[in-house]
């Protein structure tokens, strides 16, 4: 999905994002382009920059997913 | 934690809302007047308040009406803007967010603007709750939104239509916030120093169907989860519109619709705030004060 040169989140928004459901934190996954609600099990989109945080865009995780962090 | 559906009924279908807002966002801006007007109108009042706000979010920033004046004030640092509809948010803002489940921390932004998208929400007060926990002490909260008797000469209209002609009537006006609900609802989410207020706008256009053409493409468009799901049949539109022109329409033959425009202000409690004082506190009896407001010859109220 990680397109060749994906814009840097900017760090001051990525400072104030919680997960919208859980309100807890996300974890950064800049390989995927993901923002990882471990609470909720979603990973939240990042599309050309913009952290796309609906619910219903997200991505549920993996079992086995998401335990590194 | 403050989830915003689960128990309240839900009046707005929201996804329907945001195909409507990612049509909208293919369109070229020249529909939004309105949100250009509202937004003249908030930035007139945020202007009023003599403060530095570092870091703001603007909940819906559309064509980025409201998202152009915040960036070229200079009491605000950043800006960070939030659509529900991705398209709007890559044009014009920075992130998809919506207004029901707000992807904020806790005391993390000094100023929360809206310019017309909360009259799209379901749950009102647990957004406004959300709202107030994301903004720091002393944060303001400031927004427009749709409310009042806007569009009460449509809706009359389509009633009276679908009544004569179906002999029944659907919901294609929203149901609206009034004044005083609306500062109740600040109360109650916990604002400090709370004001609601309204101005009308008025809008003249050619008929009905220019107006509801307008309404859609500016994704203002009927989105009730109790609205007909197919189209409301041409008998139904041309008596309407009928009705409307019959009823509404100036010596021109054009037809005028009212919006009223709730506007909310609210800060984030704080200790600086000024607050009342506790009942019988007071050191000075009110009949003092009064003969010395007479003495000094002063007509205060």
């Amino acid at each position: 999905m990680s397109t060749e040169q994906t814009p840097d989140l900017d760090p001051r928004l990525l400072e104030i994002l919680v997960c919208p459901l859980t309100k807890g934190p996300l974890v950064y996954d800049r390989e995927r382009q993901e923002l990882i609600s471990e609470k909720a099990r979603l990973a939240f989109p990042i599309r050309d920059g913009i952290p796309i945080m609906l619910v219903d865009e997200a991505r549920p995780l993996d079992e086995d997913e998401g335990s590194k962090a | 934690m403050q989830t915003a559906s689960s128990s309240s009924p839900l009046i707005f279908d929201r996804r329907a809302l945001r195909r409507q807002r990612r049509r909208a966002a293919r369109r070229q801006p020249a529909c939004d007047f309105l949100h250009r007007e509202v937004a003249e109108r908030l930035d007139d009042r945020l202007g009023d308040v003599l403060r530095d706000f570092p870091l703001a979010v603007e909940l819906g920033c559309h064509h980025g009406a409201l998202s152009e004046k915040l960036a070229a004030n200079p009491r605000i640092g950043t800006v960070f803007g939030c659509d529900i509809a991705p398209d709007f948010a890559r044009a014009h803002g920075h992130l998809a967010a919506d207004e029901e489940f707000l992807p904020f921390a806790e005391n993390s932004i000094d100023l929360i603007i809206s310019n017309m998208a909360l009259h799209w929400v379901n749950d009102t007060p647990g957004t406004l709750a959300q709202i107030r926990r994301c903004l720091k002490p002393d944060g303001l909260f400031l927004a427009a939104l749709i409310g009042g008797e806007t569009l009460d000469a449509l809706r009359g209209c389509f009633m009276e239509a679908e009544l004569d002609i179906r002999g029944g009537a659907g919901a294609h006006v929203s149901p609206f916030i009034d004044i005083r609900d609306g500062g109740a609802l600040l109360q109650r989410a916990g604002f400090a120093l709370p004001v609601a207020d309204l101005e009308t706008v008025t809008v003249s256009y050619e008929n009905a169907f220019s107006l509801m053409r307008d309404l859609r493409h500016m994704g203002e468009g009927n989105v009730l989860a109790g609205r007909q799901k197919h189209f409301t049949r041409r008998d139904v539109m041309m008596k309407t519109a009928a009705l409307y022109q019959q009823r509404f329409s100036d010596a021109d033959g054009r037809i005028e619709a009212r919006f009223d425009i709730l506007f909310l202000i609210g800060w984030k409690p704080h200790a600086s705030q000024p607050k009342p004082l506790a009942p019988g506190s007071g050191r000075i009896s009110l009949a003092s004060a009064v003969e010395n407001m007479d003495e000094s010859d002063e007509s205060g109220c």
